[in-house]
């Protein structure tokens, strides 16, 4: 037999149990599912950018390709690649790349640049003179043209999170490449339809006016930088279009004021004159005139 | 004296190494006796190269679990399995020599781990992973890419010391599903309202506590002499 319990027995449970199934408010909800929403697709973009890196470590696919004049095939696909990283996401792209022995551009076949000797620390010849930097900065690109290339790429790249991206800003990277004229023929042409038709029939009308509303909605999604069938950033739910207004109380609001006497005193503690102070400072007051003379000697 | 017969690298090597067969034991692994106690001698003989230095490739062992850590393991029945079988395996644990672990060489060696058919892995690197691979890793342990029981990494200087003997550092024990099941009967508890210990603590790393365990944790106690807590592993 179980224990029985002393403590007073609660009804309410009871009742309520069958009214938690459904939210008490469904706004609650709203706001759960919004905001897991939002980490999901965190989850899901760092998932991406985790799996281009490991595509990119070992690109470009064929090992005779050339940093200057990639393929269009190889640039498109570091250039989708590389839209949902930050700088950061970049910067360990390219320590991957280094560690697997590879130039730091991801469209570089060659090996990265061989420092002289294996010390820690490298004199280097610049234009103001000899510089000592670290061995590993040395060692990062094949040679300064993959640098200027890679990096031309690194500053393109927004520094928000592709999760809290808002607007086509920052979608296309540019390349500083050779052959630029080929790689603008690789991109996708975005085909406009042409307007439609006006026609006599009311319905049509008005089925035309709700094509064009839509797709509208679509552009301005896409503008807003989300892709069909990706989670809307803009939530209606959670938005509402009423307006209450906000009434003002009828007294209008007083300034804070101390007791005026005590607030003067040099002794008051929050106000509060101590009785010492007090009485020391009214008979200095009341003395002040005859004071100096006073101690004078006679 | 000793320390100058031998290098640094070749004695820091040995306590890690040391450290890392005295983690297995705590687990519940079968490890050899005398592997624990190895006198650095013995060491240098087994693993020193010509040079002096440690040569790490040699020094990768693998572990069985003891009949114990495989019932400690074993789930609860079900009624929907009514059989369950233990999770835990053979366990590979593999010293890498190279200065800088990436996600390349994480991923050979989860694709080494598969090959083998070893049930987990733990890697012992010489510095700090990169962050992408700590990424790959922390996905990892749902993944089906990678083995079943997760791949769990330390750096060297981890292992320098080990921290369970330390006179601070209170004896922790892994509860099977029984006793966490009569634990939560005897308190009349819910998991989650026991107190909790992270799986990044350094001692629920070193004993490789999973997610939803619960550790009994026993101290010393001034006036009841022991005093023994339970926390839930999150």
């Amino acid at each position: 037999m179980p224990p029985k319990s002393i403590l007073k027995k609660t009804t309410t449970v009871s009742t309520n149990a069958p009214g938690r199934t459904k939210p008490l408010n469904p706004r609650h909800l709203d706001v759960a599912l919004h905001h897991a929403n939002i980490l999901e697709e965190r989850k899901r973009v760092e998932r991406q950018v985790l799996e281009s890196i490991m595509t990119l470590m070992d690109f470009p696919a064929s090992p005779n390709a050339d940093a200057k004049r990639p393929t269009a095939t190889d640039a498109h696909q570091f250039r989708e690649a590389v839209v949902p990283f930050q700088p950061a996401d970049y910067d360990a792209l390219i320590e991957e790349r280094n560690i697997a022995n590879k130039c730091g551009y991801a469209l570089c076949p060659r090996p990265k640049r061989k420092a002289r000797s294996t010390a820690r620390k490298q004199f280097v010849d610049t234009d103001h003179g000899v510089e000592i930097v670290d061995r590993k900065v040395l060692e990062v690109w094949c040679s300064d043209d993959c640098a200027r290339r890679a990096l031309y790429v690194k500053v393109q790249l927004s520094e928000e999170p592709a999760w809290s991206r808002q607007g086509g800003y920052g979608d296309t990277i540019e390349l500083m490449v050779e052959n630029a004229d080929e790689h603008q023929k690789a991109l996708p042409l975005r085909l406009k339809e042409g307007p439609t038709s006006s026609t006599n029939d009311d319905e049509d009308d008005l089925a035309a006016a709700w094509a064009a509303r839509e797709d509208a909605m679509t552009d301005l999604a896409v503008e807003r930088g989300e892709k069909p069938g990706q989670l809307s950033k803009a939530n209606n739910d959670l938005v509402q279009d009423q307006i209450t207004e906000r009434f003002a109380t009828n007294v209008p609001p007083q300034p804070p004021s101390l007791p005026s006497q005590s607030s003067e005193h040099t002794m008051a503690i929050e106000g509060h004159v101590p009785r010492s102070d007090r009485k020391d400072e009214e008979k200095d007051e009341d003395d002040d005139p005859q004071d100096w003379d006073k101690h004078l000697p006679g | 004296m000793e320390g100058e017969k031998y290098q640094p690298s070749l004695i820091r090597m040995w306590r890690v190494w040391r450290t890392a067969k005295e983690m297995m034991n705590d687990r519940g692994y079968l490890v050899i006796e005398d592997d624990m106690t190895l006198s650095l001698e013995d060491f240098a003989q087994k693993y020193a190269r010509e040079d002096g230095e440690p040569d790490r490739s040699r020094l990768n062992f693998s572990c069985q679990p003891s009949e114990e850590m495989l019932l400690k393991y074993t789930p609860a029945p079900t009624k929907k399995e009514p059989n369950p079988t233990p999770e835990i395996g053979t366990i590979w644990i593999e010293f890498n020599s190279d200065e800088n672990v990436g996600l390349k060489q994480l991923r050979d060696y989860m694709g080494h781990l598969l090959n083998g058919s070893f049930y987990s892995g733990i890697m012992v690197t010489v510095k700090p992973m990169t962050g992408m691979a700590i990424r790959l890793l922390r996905g990892a342990t749902g993944m089906s890419d990678g083995p079943k029981g997760g791949v769990e990494v330390f750096v060297e200087q981890d292992l320098l010391v080990n921290i369970t003997k330390h006179e601070l550092v209170p004896k922790h024990v892994l509860l099977s599903a029984e006793e966490k099941d009569q634990l939560l009967q005897r308190y009349r508890l819910k998991q989650t309202q026991l107190p909790r210990i992270q799986s990044t603590d350094p001692v629920a790393k070193y004993l490789g506590l999973r997610r939803g365990a619960v550790v009994k944790i026993i101290r010393k106690s001034e006036t009841a002499g022991r005093y023994a807590s339970y926390r839930w592993v999150i």
